[in-house]
């Protein structure tokens, strides 16, 4: 009983000192991120490495589920008018799917390797060696980072949009009894501005959860490549964790925009 | 000058560092030395406020390291150069660019590395022709790699340079080059040079004054003569490390 309990007191205090940690590189990174003159040309760097690269990933994925989404909703919607399936796949894209599935795709893709990346830097000293010549490993590593994931899921989650949305016709035209005019009206039924914006919204935090989640674990990393190994895999795990709580408190400050 | 007082540092439950004392005087070169895990390198990280002591004071010109804020510890760090054991060359950069990592930040927004005259000037000190500056470290040999490192810590002109264990992990020639490129260095830009070492060859061949770490303490320290004379059991067993065998029955 008592093992039980001290094994609950050591997570809690690890949890607690992980919260204090990330509270300090939160406040030095947002520090950072307001001299855009040190990183900029990093920042475009991480862009093409984050966002252009991640993007022929994103876009299968959000074709895939766009279509999956609109022959399950055919199939499951007998007794109604079937202009619904354009309704419910421009609801499901774009208020959970284009950007939680780009963000889980950016969690393995993108997580993972910053992840391992500065954890090797971390373990080979190189993050010493940048503090010693006199530089800020928060300016020349996080900042240009979260900055250029914040920035670059903009235009990820709005091309996955399109491409869900896309697929999502392609499928009903082909495999449902259903015309191109049925599934215009019902994605226009459902669209409206604020959809739009709350997808965008979504996007743009989890740009930076995922990439400040894979940097802060990332510089924690201890012991060699089986510690850069593990590194890898708490940064993917932690961000997807992280991105599921964030999208639960979104969800009701969508509804109540709305 | 570098002035350690009583310094102390636990880690891991273990006293590393338990009351060192050590006076750096400019021009010298010390080496300090010591079985594994006494802490040497422990104390270069002191020196340049990578840790922070749990007792004691580092003085660098004056300069309090331990009580150092950003601004200060910043000017402390501009006088120091580090060569790190592993060379700590960043992968995602050229030779080049990991070179001129020693300049400061304006110069190299100002210069790309491949025409900068001071990291050509530094890439000749250390016996490396111009070529290499375009290089990848992935692409260099360990002992290239170690050449770099130290054309990285010579190109800022700091008063100080750290080596931490700089012939670790090479063969005995290019250890060998290593130690003459570190003497010659020394004579060429006369910097002081902290060199950490558990290699009593190197110690006494670049040593002007050697420190011998023990338990968490300064041990022994002197010249390197003055050290071979010494009747201390723990220096003798150090520099005449004695390989134990065990006899077998039957």
């Amino acid at each position: 009983m008592s093992g039980w309990l001290a094994g609950i007191g050591g997570a809690v205090m690890t949890g607690a000192r992980h919260v204090g940690r990330a509270g300090i590189l939160a406040a030095a990174t947002f520090g950072a991120v307001l001299r855009p003159r040190e990183y900029r040309r990093e920042a475009f760097v991480q862009a093409k490495k984050i966002g252009i690269d991640s993007l022929p990933l994103v876009l299968l994925v959000a074709a895939l589920s766009g279509s999956i989404l609109a022959q399950q909703s055919g199939y499951q919607f007998t007794e109604i008018p079937l202009w619904v399936v354009g309704n419910t796949v421009a609801a499901g894209m774009l208020t959970e799917l284009a950007p939680l599935l780009s963000a889980i795709i950016m969690a393995g893709r993108v997580g993972s390797g910053i992840g391992a990346e500065l954890g090797t830097m971390k373990v080979t000293n190189q993050i010493d060696a940048l503090r010693t010549l006199g530089r800020d490993p928060v300016t020349e590593l996080v900042a240009p980072r979260v900055v250029a994931g914040a920035v670059m899921m903009l235009p990820i989650v709005i091309f996955a949009n399109i491409v869900g949305i896309w697929s999502g016709w392609l499928s009903a035209i082909a495999l449902l009894p259903m015309t191109t005019h049925e599934y215009v009206y019902g994605v226009q039924n459902y669209y409206h501005a604020a959809s739009l914006i709350f997808s965008l919204v979504k996007g743009f935090f989890f740009g930076i959860t995922i990439t400040f989640t894979a940097c802060y674990v990332g510089l924690q990393a201890e012991g060699g490549a089986a510690g850069v190994g593990r590194t890898a895999t708490n940064a993917v795990v932690s961000i997807i964790v992280l991105i599921m709580m964030l999208d639960v408190f979104l969800a009701p400050l969508y509804k109540a925009f709305q | 000058m570098i002035e350690i007082r009583d310094l102390r540092k636990v880690l891991n439950g273990k006293a590393v560092l338990d009351g060192v004392d050590l006076d750096i005087h400019e021009g010298m070169s010390l080496v300090i030395m010591g079985p594994s895990g006494t802490g040497k390198s422990v104390l270069l990280k002191h020196i340049v406020g990578l840790f922070d002591p749990d007792r004691g004071e580092i003085l660098v010109e004056g300069m309090s390291v331990p009580r150092a804020g950003g601004k200060e510890i910043k000017e402390i760090r501009s006088k120091i150069s580090y060569v790190f054991q592993n060379a700590a060359l960043f992968d995602s950069l050229t030779a080049g660019q990991n070179i001129q990592l020693g300049l400061p930040e304006e110069h190299c927004r100002r210069v790309p590395a491949l025409d900068d005259p001071l990291v050509r000037e530094a890439i000749e000190h250390v016996n490396l022709g111009h070529e290499v500056l375009r290089l990848m470290p992935a692409e260099l040999s360990g002992g290239m790699q170690k050449r770099v490192a130290i054309a990285r810590a010579i190109v800022g002109k700091q008063k100080y340079i750290l080596y931490d264990e700089p012939t670790t992990g090479l063969d005995p020639v290019n250890a060998n080059v290593i130690n003459r490129l570190i003497a010659r260095l020394q004579g060429e830009i006369g910097a002081t040079s902290i060199i950490v070492t558990h290699d009593v060859e190197s110690a006494f061949y670049l040593g002007d004054r050697i420190v011998l770490l023990a338990n968490g303490r300064v041990q022994a320290s002197g010249s390197p003569d003055e050290l071979r004379e010494s009747r201390d059991p723990i220096v003798q067993d150090f520099l005449h490390p004695k390989l134990e065998t065990e006899e077998f029955d039957g």
